[in-house]
Order: structure tokens, then C-alpha cells, then sequence
């Protein structure tokens, strides 16, 4: 009997094991991969904060990843390493003075243009003018390839007699957008032509209740119009259904794109200036402070739900977001895809719709040791291929022109209509704040979010700030500083590098 | 008498701690003085590069217009204040209701001791929905303090509660005995020969609570990120964020960390100075 029971237990933890084996993405490969003689001598060590572990389309994005590039690479051998999101910075500062930084790694545009700065990228640009592609192919990665919105985060500014130099091959495009909920619009549509109007019609004249037109909301005060009428109360007054959402302590994050909507830049490209505290920007922070206390379309200010959280949850029509976002939403409402998104609709200040961008890209590190194998990888990563897999795997539209050309895009389009604004609003968008951004965002995010706060204190003189322009001054300057001192780090940076006056 | 004692049998001690002091020595002191060294210049990781600049970041850090250190001490002093209250209100008390439990005094103590055995971020996680679900309390800049407070308080309770444990037991039941026959009722016990015999566990417990509570930060980067309105900008947040965030700042934060080392050194010296200037009875 106790044989049995062993036997019993036995063979339950093997079905166990094997399951988790079986089911464990990339650990499928290790295990095909046990036996076989090792014939891969370059070691290409690659960081991202995506990781395969995070659920099965991860998984097997990176499966096939590392199994197309293995089999046209056999002298590689792909190292993958997850580095979360919020610890990249100390984790690679810690690498660099350990000597053992990565081959690869993704960069948020977070991070990008001080990487370079500080001398820890390698300039692609003697890769990108030896490279054999073509200009139109798909292996081809030089700038006429990308979308102009994906193309302006990777490289430094060209000045006369120094040309830009391009430190990272973009792996993705994404934009802030408004994400529209269009079961709430489409029930709200039935009494009201102004809300019909927001819906693509097909080619038959019928509305299409799902694609919503990426410039329908003509103005801001057109937003206000819509978005009042999309807000219902309870007999408390307290709002149930939210016609928008504002998270005040996003910050900077939250008021960037309706700057850029209203003509206004959050800073100077040559990250010397910031420029938000000018008259459009002030406009802006004043649109979305009334949006909150005059149109009242929000719920209370809350930091522990966050905007996304309570969109998923059906209880509010429009959010702020980014184009990134409607993969998880559907993933994590089990499958809803009934949304739709649009740029932010033009200010008083403003000419047209637009948003703010970033297109996070691959980067080989100075102290890379095989630099022909990592270029090969950024390549594929960044070629239409590349593309096509996390568009197949993962739901992410693409950075290049070509790949917009696809069946594959026409099939996605077709899964997920709610894609089928994201290339426009990427085209519409402008850079988002580049240079020392969570310095910046320290400094800026709690002032914006006292104005959104305290408006009424500040509009009747009692509040924090005598008025939105002090505050919105006071935050400039602080940024101002942080651009001061980052620029002289970085001028000393180049002097130690024997680059000064580069 | 030492000097019969072979010099084999002198090292042997030196042996046994050897190991301990190693590591002690390079992960703390080591450390310790090349953050030292690191607030004398600006430093970046990232570039290996470094200029000394003098006491120019703590200049900066103690004068600057845009420097939040003080605004960050000032926090971080109200959160030291609610925290230590907040523990000795809280853990003497339930240590002496542990003690007279007639049964179940170790069901008790395990379940107040649980929370000091819970990893902070969890801590932290669960307290970021109860507070947001329960009166929003991370929501304004005048509650948020006071709710990681107690966090803190909440988190710190049962260890202290321990020890407090440890210390009442260890007063003779005699000096009750003595009080109740000199007609003591129980709050003149507790204040004649409670409290001056727990003086050197008080001593302990509220030392080490104000160091804890100087270096407060988990929470604070797990449920409010220093908010709202900077209102939760305490300085081990500040220097986290001057290391890591900002560009080159390294020095800065460095120098950031010193002045609260050397904080905490002033108030836990005077802390002992004072508590030591009295004998505890034998």
C-alpha cells in the first residue's frame, strides 16, 4: 500500500512537472534543444522589460523570435533577460559598473537620448550606410522604412557640419489617443446625430458601429459637448458613468498631449528649454482643470484605480491612453474589442488632431563584443519580419511603412477594428518630452497635479499658486533646472570622452 | 590570567566572527565610504565618470531653491513623530493585554507578529486598495501622511509587541507585590514600577523605530510615489530618486544620504545621553 501511495505521488508530480513544461513558452525550446552539441559561439545577450514569462503570447513572440533568428544565425546563441520596467535604469547602472552591460537591449525613449548622451550606445550609423538592404526592402532599416513619428526618437538633432547620429532602430510605434468605449457611444448614438456623427460610415453609407473616425471630435469644445452628454449621475449626483477620465497625478503624461493638440511642445528639441508654460499650454491645463470642475464629466480624483482599470470595467467613455493599450484591454476583459480610438482633438491654439509619440527601439551597447551578430538581430527585430511577429503575437500595429501594406495588417484590422485609427494618430503625433523625463516629471507632475486639485482655490486666489500661469511658470523653471544641470553633465561627459564641443 | 591562554585559543573568537565582520565590512563600511566619497563629486555610473565638486551637493541640497531636502525632512520628521507615538501607543498596551491573557497568549502574539514577518511591498499593496476603498485616504495631501503612518505603525506593532513581552516579563513580580502593599492602585503600578523597569526595552524599541522611520520607503514608492502634491516626499524617497532617476545625480543623492545618517546620529545620540544618565534599578 505505501508502494502505491509513492507510485501515486510520483507519477502526480511527474504529470504536474510535465505540464508546466509543456505549458511554459520558451521552456518547450530548452527542453527540445537538451542533447544537442552546442555549435553556437557568439552569445548575444539581449534585455527587455517584454518577457516571455509574462503570459503565452510573450512567450511565444520570443519563442519565434529566437527560433527565426537561430535558424538563419547558427553561430548565435540568443540570451534573453528580463529587466522590469522600473528597475532598467539601476539594473543597467549597475551592469555598466559591473562591467557586464548586455549585447542588446529595448529603450524606452525614457531613457534613450541619455543613454547616448552619457556614451553607453553604439552610433548605427557606419552599420546603417555599410548595410546591403535596400531602401523599399523588407530588411532594410534606415529611416525612409519608419513612419516619420517612429523615426524622431532615435537619433540626436543634425546641426550644420554635424550630421544627426542614429543610436537605436525602432521596434514599435505608440501614440497617446483617447480610447472611445463605442457600446456606450453606440447606445448614446440612437438619440443624438452629433454622436452617430462620430462613427466611419462603409462604403454603402452605413454607419459602421465599430470604427469610430480618428478626427470626429472637430474641437475641444466639441469634446465638452460629447463628453457631457456621455456622463449620467445618480440621484446622489455622484457620476456612474464617467464621460471622461483624468487621473491627476499622471502629470505631464496626462496634459502633454493636449498641449501638443493645442500647438504648444512640452520642451525644445535641444532639451535646453521648457516650453509648456507658454499661453497654449496654460489653455491646456485650464481645459482639462474645468473638464474636471466645471463640465464635471469625471469621477472623484482617485490614485488607487487607475484610468485603464475603471475603462475595462465599462464605466466611463473615453480615457486618455496609449495605442498600445487595446490588446490588454481585450485580453483582460475576455475579449471585449468594442472601443475605438482617436487623436486629441484640436485647441483654441491648435491646427487639427494630434497627439504625442514614442517608438521605443533596440540599441547596442558601446562595450558589445560582437557587433556584427547584434546589428544582424536589430535588423531582424526591426525589419517587416520583426513586425509581422508581434503584430501576429502580440496585437502591436508597426513602425514602417511596408508593413501597413500586409495581409497581415488587413487581417488584424479585420480581429481588431479597433486598430484602425492607430497609423493616422501615429502620423499625428509629435515627440513626446525626450530629455530627462522622470527628473522632468518629478519636478513638473506634482504642480500639475495641485492645479488639477486646487483649481477652484487657485481660480478664487486662496490655493497653492496665485494663479494656473504662476504654477504652471514655477514648474518650468523647475524643469529649467533639471535641463540646466543635465546639460552640464553631459557637456562634462563629452569633455571626459574628448568630445567636447561635439 | 590571559596571557596563560595559547594564542590559538585567543584567535578562536576572532575566527568564529571573522566571517560575519567580512561581510559587515564590505557590504556596509566599505560602502558606506565610497558613498562618502561619491557625495564629494558628481558621479555617473553610467559614463564611470567623476569630478569632485567639494561640498557642492551638500550646498545644493541644504540651500538650493529647487532642492526638496527640506521639504523632504520636514516630512519625514512628522511621519518619525507619528510612527514612534503611534508604536508606543499601540504595542506596550497590546503587550500588556498579551500578558494577562489567561489563554491563548501565543495564538495572540503570533498573529500580531505577522505583519513584521510579511514582506513591505505586500504590505504596502494591500494597504494601497484598503486605503483607496476605504475613506481614499491616498487621495489627499493631508491624509496621505498620516495613513502610511500608520502603515508603519500597523506593520511595526507586533515586533514591538514582542519585545515589550520580553521586558515585562523580565520585572520581578515582587516590586508588584511591594506596590499593591503599599496601596498602589494599576496605573500607579504601572507608572512606579511598569514603566521605569521597561525603560531600557522603551529605550530599544523607540531607537530603533525612529531609525526605521527616518529610512521609511517602501510604501511610500509603492502607494503614493512621494504624492499627492509631493505631500509624501520623504527622504529616502528623495535620495531613491536623485540616484536613479536623475541624470549624473548620483553625488547628490549621496550627499542627500549622509545628511540623514547624519540625522538619525544626532537623535540617537541624544537619545542615549539622555536615557543613559539614569540608572534603571537593579
Amino acid at each position: 500500500m505505501p508502494r502505491l501511495k509513492l507510485l501515486a505521488i510520483t507519477a502526480l508530480a511527474l504529470v504536474i512537472v510535465g505540464g508546466v513544461i509543456a505549458r511554459a513558452g520558451l521552456t518547450r525550446r530548452w527542453v527540445s534543444h537538451l542533447g544537442l552539441t552546442e555549435t553556437r559561439h557568439v552569445k548575444l545577450r539581449i534585455w527587455d522589460w517584454w518577457s516571455a514569462s509574462s503570459n503565452e503570447e510573450y512567450g511565444d513572440y520570443f519563442g519565434a523570435l529566437e527560433d527565426e533568428f537561430e535558424a538563419r544565425n547558427p553561430d548565435v546563441d540568443i540570451i534573453y533577460q528580463v529587466v522590469p520596467f522600473g528597475n532598467y535604469v539601476q539594473k543597467l547602472s549597475t551592469a555598466m559598473v559591473g562591467d557586464t552591460p548586455p549585447d542588446v537591449f529595448q529603450s524606452s525613449v525614457y531613457w534613450a537620448e541619455g543613454f547616448y548622451h552619457r556614451g553607453m550606445l553604439l552610433p548605427l550609423n557606419n552599420l546603417l550606410d555599410a548595410d546591403p538592404a535596400l531602401p523599399g526592402s523588407p530588411a532594410y532599416v534606415g529611416e525612409s522604412a519608419f513612419l516619420p513619428s517612429a523615426w524622431q526618437h532615435n537619433h540626436t538633432e543634425a546641426t550644420p557640419g554635424r550630421p544627426a547620429v542614429v543610436y537605436g532602430i525602432p521596434q514599435i510605434i505608440d501614440a497617446s489617443c483617447l480610447l472611445w468605449n463605442l457600446d456606450i457611444l453606440q447606445a448614446a448614438a440612437g438619440e443624438d446625430e452629433s454622436i452617430r456623427a462620430l462613427f466611419q460610415h462603409n462604403a454603402a453609407g452605413v454607419i459602421d458601429w465599430d470604427r469610430i473616425r480618428w478626427n470626429g471630435i472637430e474641437s475641444w469644445d466639441h469634446f465638452r459637448e460629447i463628453t457631457r452628454k456621455l456622463t449620467v449621475r445618480n440621484e446622489d449626483d455622484e457620476v456612474t458613468q464617467a464621460g471622461f477620465l483624468l487621473s491627476a497625478s499622471s502629470g505631464a503624461g496626462l496634459f502633454s498631449p493636449w498641449l501638443a493638440a493645442n500647438g504648444g511642445r512640452f520642451q525644445d528639441a535641444a532639451g535646453t528649454r521648457a516650453m509648456f508654460a507658454s499661453p497654449s499650454g496654460i489653455e491646456a491645463v485650464e481645459f482639462i482643470a474645468r473638464l474636471y470642475w466645471v463640465d464635471r464629466v469625471c469621477p472623484p480624483f482617485r490614485r488607487q484605480m487607475t484610468d485603464s482599470e475603471i475603462f475595462k470595467e465599462r464605466r466611463a467613455a473615453v480615457v486618455a491612453a496609449g495605442t498600445w493599450s487595446g490588446k490588454d484591454i481585450t485580453r483582460d476583459t475576455m475579449g471585449w474589442t468594442h472601443f475605438g480610438k482617436t487623436a486629441f482633438p484640436p485647441g483654441p491654439s491648435g491646427d487639427g488632431p494630434a497627439t504625442v509619440t514614442w517608438g521605443n527601439m533596440l540599441v547596442i551597447t558601446q562595450r558589445c563584443e560582437n557587433v556584427d551578430a547584434a546589428w544582424r538581430y536589430v535588423k531582424f527585430v526591426g525589419g517587416l519580419e520583426g513586425s509581422l511577429l508581434r503584430s501576429v503575437h502580440l496585437g502591436y500595429n508597426g513602425p514602417r511603412f511596408d508593413f501597413y501594406q500586409t495581409d497581415r495588417w488587413q487581417q488584424a484590422l479585420r480581429e481588431r477594428p479597433y486598430l484602425s485609427n492607430v497609423k493616422q494618430i501615429c502620423l499625428a503625433g509629435d515627440k513626446l518630452r525626450h530629455t530627462e523625463i522622470i527628473a522632468v516629471d518629478h519636478q513638473a507632475n506634482p504642480i500639475v497635479e495641485s492645479v488639477l486639485l486646487r483649481y477652484p482655490e487657485i481660480i478664487e486666489g486662496r490655493g497653492p499658486y496665485p494663479s494656473v500661469e504662476v504654477a504652471m511658470k514655477t514648474a518650468a523653471a523647475n524643469v529649467d533646472n533639471v535641463y540646466r544641470r543635465y546639460n552640464e553633465q553631459v557637456a562634462s561627459w563629452l569633455d571626459s570622452r574628448g568630445e567636447a564641443g561635439r | 590570567m590571559a596571557s596563560r591562554i595559547p594564542l590559538s585559543q585567543r584567535l578562536l573568537p576572532y575566527l568564529y566572527i571573522g566571517p560575519a565582520l567580512t561581510v559587515a565590512c564590505v557590504f556596509s563600511f566599505v560602502s558606506m565610504g565610497i558613498s562618502l566619497w561619491v557625495s564629494f563629486h558628481h558621479y555617473d555610473a553610467f559614463a564611470g565618470a567623476s569630478e569632485y565638486v567639494g561640498l557642492d551637493n551638500y550646498r545644493r541640497a541644504l540651500q538650493s531653491d529647487d532642492s526638496y531636502f527640506w521639504l523632504a525632512m520636514r516630512h519625514t520628521a512628522v511621519y518619525v513623530v507619528l510612527s514612534v507615538s503611534g508604536t508606543l501607543l499601540t504595542a506596550l498596551p497590546l503587550a500588556l493585554l498579551c500578558l494577562r491573557a489567561k489563554a491563548g497568549q501565543a495564538l495572540f502574539r503570533t498573529l500580531y507578529f505577522l505583519p513584521s514577518i510579511t514582506p513591505g511591498v505586500v504590505l504596502a499593496l494591500v494597504f494601497y486598495h484598503i486605503f483607496g476603498n476605504y475613506g481614499q485616504l491616498l487621495d489627499r495631501s493631508w491624509t496621505a501622511l498620516p495613513a502610511l503612518a500608520l502603515l508603519g505603525v500597523w506593520a511595526g506593532a507586533g515586533y514591538n509587541m514582542v519585545i515589550f513581552l520580553a521586558g515585562l516579563t523580565e520585572i520581578p513580580q515582587h516590586l508588584y507585590d511591594a506596590a499593591v502593599v503599599d496601596g498602589a492602585n494599576r496605573f500607579q503600578q504601572f507608572l512606579h514600577v511598569t514603566l521605569p523597569m521597561l525603560r531600557n526595552t522603551l529605550v530599544f524599541v523607540t531607537v530603533m523605530t525612529i531609525i526605521g522611520s527616518f529610512q521609511v520607503f517602501t510604501s511610500v514608492y509603492i502607494m503614493t510615489s512621494g504624492g499627492p502634491e509631493r505631500s509624501t516626499e520623504v527622504i529616502a524617497y528623495s535620495i531613491f530618486v536623485n540616484a536613479f532617476a536623475v541624470a549624473g545625480q548620483m553625488g547628490y543623492a549621496s550627499a542627500l544620504a549622509w545628511l540623514l545618517f547624519a540625522v538619525i546620529f544626532v537623535f540617537v545620540f541624544l537619545q542615549m545621553r539622555v536615557f543613559r544618565s539614569r540608572r534603571i534599578y537593579d
